[in-house]
């Protein structure tokens, strides 16, 4: 009961300290002061300190990753997207995209705190190992990264929309380029295929030593997905474009049926406790 | 604080409010006629200090009163020089100009500075303009305290008013609505490809606009080809009209400029080129009138097009939205300008000789009182004493540099003196951050 307190806890700064980062970020893209872009970075960075703490002692709890329910899922889940939007930050320096991404990670976070059962899931002995960890970690990850591929996408079509139609609206000077736009994306989507890609592969090698087969609906879903987004990391396709933004939303609803639909009612096999 | 008679800060100026062209031309003066006027009106003693800001739409003298302005009106005084320095006769001089002592003067300098007095408001050229003028009349040897720290404090105004206001933010000229558009297609225009079409002054603008932003990739076209050829002496590459289709997909964005009175890019050149491209971006800047550039291309993906009524009409509305950003931007100066103010005030005569007294008799009280309380074993009539005498003692000590500060007749030497005792004696108002 007290673990629960302490890791709900910590949650809650973690959630305050995203939640003035987003503050932050929000009056940066609205008056262009260093201090603001500053205070989001170290808050978000925080923020993702504290969220760790509350996952690792969670995680030390159960003597896994917390993937076990749906909440922790989520929980680690924001944390995996703060993760991804800290590496967009690191790599390209755009920081006008933050109110835009750091929102998901207060949704999932908020989820989480809301809906936590208040019992701590004991590991599974079925599934356990550190291979099963990182196939969990990673694809949860690639989910993040993909997550974030999906706002850009959306970011890329209001801004090609406002050029095309000439509407030039409030948000248009505060986007980046349609070029940094395309370039965060694909960015996002290398990690978030990467990540997938090896998790699946893991999972794979995990599933041949368990069950004796490598079978399971939701492999047919994930190689779905990650041939959706291989199709627009083709060569020649870097410049980007409509399509690709096009391309990389239908991939994040096809994500959403797989981590949804998928796991509670097709698969025998993913599914939470 | 100052009054506007009393105040030895003044300003006199002329600009293209009230001042037309060809007296403001003559009004002008270049780096060299600010050296020698500068210091012709401090040895004169009409000014102690001063920073000239000649512009072509405005020159402006800003000054510290000197010692021969005494009884005289400094502003009609500082006038009249500037008409005999140009040879321009008083009359035509008086009328067209504008004068400011004390508050009203810092303030217009803050004004200027912040691009509230601009032809186009919120330009920010004049910020550099006026640091350019301030280091001149430094290098002159024609500044002190006061017009150090105003100066500072109004390009420390201009910045803050362009960093944390929306007045200089949107371009209000069609080059600089063409180049906004151009960098949220392709954020940095240095490695991008340009063609521009036609060698007019249209073309001519935009070719130095994309110098100045580092393009190399410049391709221009034109159908004689020598005037092409002469554009780009300065950089680029000029290119054959008939090569004008399949040079359309190498470039990133085109620019067209041309007197032709017919579309000279099809819809179907730009269809082939766009396809070539596999999604990157094209984007059609046409500035010709009437239209160089087939308005259908719009419909295409990832085609841009915009032409000059669709430049001219966001130009306008971000003209107005400067215009909304004035009450924020005012809000700042007036912050800025009470800081200086309240520094400013604190040089007058009779606050920093009460300062100064009151500085020396607390250090009396605090620590000389202090201690003589302690010294019991002196009488009391003998305390007095000694106390009337450490009075006396901060009286002859404060007398030399009272005399120094409130007799100099010089006001700008006189500020200066206020200055140094506030410093030597950690007298200073401070601001608040």
């Amino acid at each position: 009961m007290v673990l629960m307190l302490g890791l709900t806890g910590l949650s809650a700064i973690a959630l305050t300290l995203y939640l003035a980062a987003e503050a932050f970020s929000i009056a940066h893209l609205r008056r262009d002061r260093q201090s603001y872009a500053t205070a989001t970075t170290v808050l978000l960075l925080l923020g993702f300190l504290v969220h760790f703490a509350a996952l690792e002692i969670g995680g030390r709890a159960i003597h896994s990753v917390p993937y076990r329910d749906l909440p922790s899922s989520m929980s680690l889940f924001a944390w995996m997207i703060a993760a991804s939007y800290g590496i967009l930050l690191v790599r390209h320096r755009e920081g006008s995209t933050g109110p835009f991404l750091i929102p998901i990670a207060i949704f999932f976070l908020v989820v989480s705190l809301v809906t936590h059962p208040g019992a701590v899931v004991i590991s599974d002995p079925k599934r356990s190992g550190s291979l099963f960890a990182m196939h969990v970690t990673l694809a949860i990850f690639g989910y993040a990264a993909l997550t974030l591929a999906f706002v850009l996408a959306q970011l890329y079509l209001i801004q090609n929309q406002q050029l095309r139609r000439r509407k030039l609206g409030p948000l248009f000077s505060k986007l980046p380029a349609l070029d940094v736009l395309s370039q965060l994306q694909r960015t996002s989507v290398i990690i978030g295929v990467s990540a997938l890609t090896t998790a699946t592969v893991l999972g794979l090698i995990w599933a041949r030593q368990n069950w004796g087969t490598y079978w399971d609906p939701k492999v047919f879903f994930t190689f779905l997905i990650i041939g959706l987004y291989l199709v627009t990391l083709f060569p020649g396709r870097a410049g980007g474009g409509k399509k690709n933004a096009i391309l990389s939303i239908a991939g994040f609803i096809l994500l959403l049926f797989s981590y949804s639909i998928v796991n509670l009612f097709i698969s025998q096999e993913h599914t939470f406790q | 604080m100052s009054h506007p008679a009393e105040s030895p800060l003044v300003m006199v100026g002329w600009d293209f409010h009230q001042t037309p062209v060809e007296l403001r031309e003559r009004l002008a003066f270049s780096p060299e006629m600010v050296r020698e006027a500068l210091s012709l009106m401090r040895k004169e003693g009409l000014l102690s200090e001063g920073v000239i800001i000649s512009t072509c739409n405005r020159s402006e003298i800003y000054g510290v009163t000197g010692a021969a302005i005494a009884g005289a009106d400094p502003l009609e005084a500082v006038t009249e020089f500037v008409a005999n320095y140009h040879g321009i006769p008083r009359t035509e001089v008086n009328g067209s100009g504008y004068r400011f002592s004390g508050t009203d003067a810092a303030r217009h300098l803050l004004r200027v500075t912040s691009g509230m007095e601009s032809l186009a408001l919120g330009e920010h050229q004049i910020i550099g303009q006026v640091r350019e003028a301030f280091r001149l009349a430094s290098s002159a040897g024609a500044t002190r305290s006061v017009l150090h720290r105003l100066f500072q404090k109004a390009l420390e105004t201009g910045k803050r008013v362009r960093s944390e206001t929306g007045l200089s933010s949107k371009p209000i000229s069609i080059p600089g609505v063409a180049m906004e558009l151009s960098e949220k297609i392709y954020e940095n225009l240095a490695p991008r490809k340009f063609l521009i079409l036609g060698a007019g002054e249209t073309s001519s603008i935009f070719f130095d606009l994309l110098l100045a932003r580092g393009a190399t990739h410049i391709e221009v076209t034109n159908r004689t080809f020598t005037r092409a050829d002469e554009l780009c002496r300065r950089g680029g590459k000029a290119v054959p009209w008939e090569e004008l289709d399949s040079r359309l997909a190498h470039a990133d964005i085109v620019v067209s400029a041309t007197s032709s009175t017919t579309p000279v890019i099809s819809y179907e050149a730009a269809k082939a080129a766009v396809a070539q491209r596999r999604g990157q971006p094209l984007f059609f800047l046409d500035l010709g009138i009437p239209r160089n550039v087939d308005p259908h291309i719009a419909d295409l993906n990832n085609a841009f097009l915009y032409a000059v009524d669709d430049l001219q009409e966001i130009a306008e509305r971000n003209r107005q939205e400067r215009e909304k950003e004035l009450g924020p931007a005012l809000e700042i100066l007036e912050e800025e300008l009470e800081e200086f103010l309240t520094w400013f005030g604190s040089l007058a005569v009779v606050p920093t000789v009460a300062s100064l007294r009151q500085k020396f008799e607390s250090i009396r009280e605090a620590d000389f009182d202090r201690h003589l309380e302690k010294m019991t074993h002196i009488a009391e009539a003998d305390r007095e004493k000694i106390r009337l005498m450490a009075q006396a003692m901060v009286k002859s000590l404060l007398r030399r540099p009272t005399e120094a500060i409130k007799d100099e007749p010089d006001p700008g030497r006189r500020l200066d003196r206020a200055e140094a005792a506030r410093h030597l004696f950690d007298l200073d108002v401070k601001p608040k951050e």
